[in-house]
């Protein structure tokens, strides 16, 4: 095996990885098991980015910014609005099992989407590589899952992991979209992400002594 | 196309959205700044935020564009539009919150958050302006995603359960819809920087993506809209992503609620059509779809008003449907259609705002805001009914004002391209506005008096510093009804920018 196609064999391997930790993510009922199956994800990220960098070496610095903002500084933030309470999920709307009915199905229909008429979502030159279009399926499968978990689960700090997810798919995407895109920009969409986990994580601490849950089924005062 | 304008390098771009956000830093991180020399710094800087930009529209009307930082940020005829609005509006609000919020010091925690209130303020504020200057298209989303994480906090700001709901879904909803905008974005970017005749950084600059538009392939410039329309729709209150709308514009204090409505949700639209505008010349459909979407949030926001039992929420929903109008007449993508749009969004931050402060003033005196537990408070606030009811007339349409001259110009508009199923649908939203307006003005401050609810009984006239801005604002529908020329020279070039279809 050459050293190009073991290049990208690792990567594909490290996307489908990724897809399992988001379901992971989504699923586990306890939420620190969730954090770290989001933390898992975060560090395959970096991983990935690091060996994208192969290919386009401005993704060092696209690696650096994703270790600290997604690896260290969320789980940090989600870890500590855990401190001291109950971490076992609120029953979601969906269960597991069609949840891994449509988890597949995400994946299976992104993928057939981006390898078959890929050209008009990533009209780049590089986006039509295969590991690229691998790439961009993986991202909108987790894009899309964590769009799942914030539609379908009642515990607010659960939909705040759906939407990290959500951004993490975002950020995977840009890598197949926006390659030559600036360091500044990628710094302020990253960066925007950890304030608004942080936003978030700090008014569900006043939801959790007002309403004395986490249960977005309970924010029902506004109507209409 | 914009075709041969001078380009003139500036610092006022840079300068007018940096110095609210340097304010903002200094805020927090001066100890020691009393609350009202807080509250001073930020009428002073809003003021000074408005001088700049007549200053920047003055230097444009002799036919320039300024632009900074290797063309970064550029402010033509439409931006400095924007910059005036949210100047003056950002003036009349902190104003306004002087004395407003003071009274709700006593009540409850909120003397601790205060010393938060103005820093972020000032960075919302800077937010704002930052997306209407910048010429970058990933930096105008991160401009907008900017706004919402700087007003998360002051849509929660009185910590109540209602306020924390409002907060929660405000933020979550907002970065949801705001991430496909971040795909619309980068799908532009990466569409124009495809068609290889953009080299390196320029392929983000949105004034030279305008220029390639046409080579974009048809399906990426598809999708790229459809992103576009639902992110940045989402934050202008278009429906049907409107539902953090109400809860937010309802729960925040009254002048972030004059912000929400008077000035954020409008500059969401702004880049909504700035970005969506590039591709009205090659796909002239899109402005069929534009108009369906407007039409559909005008007639929903103001069914949806009619129900209302709060003042707040009311006002609201009013925005929605406002709104719809302005999607209307710049969606609709002709020069007229684009005026008329643009002279509506100017028109509706005034009396949108006067409508806001005089609600805000009925809460302050009388700690009510359900319209069934008001009435005849009109002997006790003159000041407060009267500035309503010419903001009720304006918003209804009233010929001598303002917001007359925009629908009439958005309904020429829609008639002179073929669109008479949408010029009726306005007209028909028109009177419901008016129904629903007047008959809350009546309720209100006409009526009976309400002798269940003692306080309104008691409620007395606000103090100056809160109504010398709601006069203001009235005045200013005045003049513009009056006098709806005076706005011309800048609406033209604005609309200039905009507008890519036919005259």
């Amino acid at each position: 095996m050459n050293l190009g196609a073991l290049h990208t064999s690792l990567i594909e391997t490290l996307s489908l990885t990724l897809v399992i930790t988001s379901v992971a993510a989504v699923e586990m009922r306890r939420l620190k098991f969730s954090i770290v199956a989001y933390l898992c994800q975060a560090l395959l990220i970096v991983g990935l980015l690091l060996s994208f960098a192969a290919v386009n070496t401005a993704l060092y610095w696209w690696a650096a910014t994703a270790f600290v903002t997604k690896a260290i500084l969320t789980p940090w933030f989600l870890f500590r609005a855990l401190r001291g309470v109950d971490d076992h999920e609120l029953k979601p709307v969906i269960g597991f099992g069609p949840s891994a009915v449509i988890a597949a199905l995400l994946m299976l229909s992104f993928f057939h989407l981006t390898h078959g008429r890929g050209a008009f979502l990533a009209p780049t030159e590089l986006g039509q590589l295969g590991v690229f279009r691998t790439n961009l399926a993986v991202a909108s499968t987790v894009f899309a899952l964590g769009l799942y978990a914030v539609l379908t689960r009642r515990d607010a700090i659960k939909a705040v992991i759906g939407l990290c997810l959500l951004e993490n798919g975002v950020h995977l995407s840009l890598v197949s979209l926006a390659p030559g895109l600036s360091e500044t920009a990628l710094f302020g969409i990253a960066t925007e992400v950890v304030v608004t986990v942080f936003l978030l994580l700090y008014v569900i601490e006043g939801v959790r002594r007002e309403f004395g849950s986490t249960d977005t089924f309970r924010l029902r005062e506004l109507k209409w | 196309m914009v075709g041969d304008v001078l380009i003139q390098a500036s610092a006022l771009p840079a300068i007018v959205f940096l110095l609210p956000m340097l304010v903002g830093t200094m805020m927090f991180f001066v100890p020691g700044m009393g609350r009202a020399a807080q509250q001073w710094v930020s009428v002073l800087s809003a003021a000074l935020v408005t001088g700049l930009g007549v200053w920047m529209a003055s230097r444009i009307l002799t036919g320039v564009v300024l632009t900074t930082w290797n063309r970064e940020l550029r402010v033509d005829a439409l931006s400095a539009l924007m910059v005036v609005i949210i100047g003056a509006i950002g003036l009349l609000a902190s104003l306004y919150s002087v004395r407003y919020l003071s009274a709700r010091m006593a009540e409850n925690t909120t003397l601790r958050r205060m010393r938060i209130f103005h820093g972020l303020l000032m960075w919302f504020f800077g937010t704002m302006l930052w997306g209407c200057v910048t010429n970058n298209v990933i930096m105008l989303y991160v401009a907008i995603e900017a706004t919402t994480l700087t007003s998360g906090l002051l849509v929660a700001f009185y910590w109540d359960r209602r306020a924390l709901e409002a907060g929660y879904k405000y933020l979550m909803l907002l970065t949801i819809g705001i991430t496909f905008a971040l795909f619309g974005c980068v799908l532009l970017y990466a569409g124009a920087a495809a068609t290889g005749k953009l080299a390196g950084a320029s392929a983000l600059l949105i004034s030279d993506i305008r220029n390639v538009a046409s080579f974009i392939p048809g399906r990426t410039a598809a999708i790229t809209i459809a992103f576009l329309v639902i992110g940045f729709g989402t934050k202008a209150g278009i429906a049907p992503f409107h539902p953090w709308l109400p809860d937010a514009h309802a729960e925040a204090p009254t002048p972030i609620s004059v912000l929400l409505s008077g000035v954020m949700i409008k500059m969401a639209l702004y880049a909504m059509a700035r970005t969506v505008s590039i591709f009205y010349l090659p796909w002239p459909q899109i402005t069929v779809f534009l108009v369906v979407l407007g039409t559909f949030t005008m007639l929903l926001g103001i069914i949806l008003a009619m129900t209302q039992d709060d003042l707040k929420r009311l006002l609201a929903y009013s925005s929605v449907s406002q709104m719809g109008y302005v999607l209307v007449g710049i969606g609709l993508g002709t020069y007229l259609g684009c005026y008329g749009g643009l002279y509506h969004l100017l028109n509706h931050a005034l009396y949108k705002s006067l409508l806001f402060m005089c609600v805000g003033a009925v809460i302050y005196a009388t700690g009510v805001r359900r319209i069934a537990e008001l009435g005849g408070i009109r002997k006790q606030m003159p000041i407060t009914s009267a500035c309503f009811l010419l903001g009720a007339v304006a918003i209804a349409g009233f010929p001598p004002l303002n917001g007359f001259w925009s629908k009439l110009t958005v309904y020429m508009a829609l008639a002179s391209a073929g669109m008479w199923w949408a010029a009726i649908i306005a007209i028909l939203t028109s009177v419901l506005t008016i129904v629903v307006m007047l008959r809350v003005g009546y309720r209100v401050f006409w009526g009976e008096p309400r002798s269940s609810v003692p306080s309104t009984l008691a409620a007395r006239e606000v103090p100056a510093l809160m109504w010398v801005p709601m006069v203001a604002l009235a005045a200013m529908c005045v003049l513009l009804g009056i006098w709806p020329q005076g706005p011309y020279p800048l609406l033209d070039r604005a609309a200039k920018a905009l507008a890519t279809l036919g005259r």
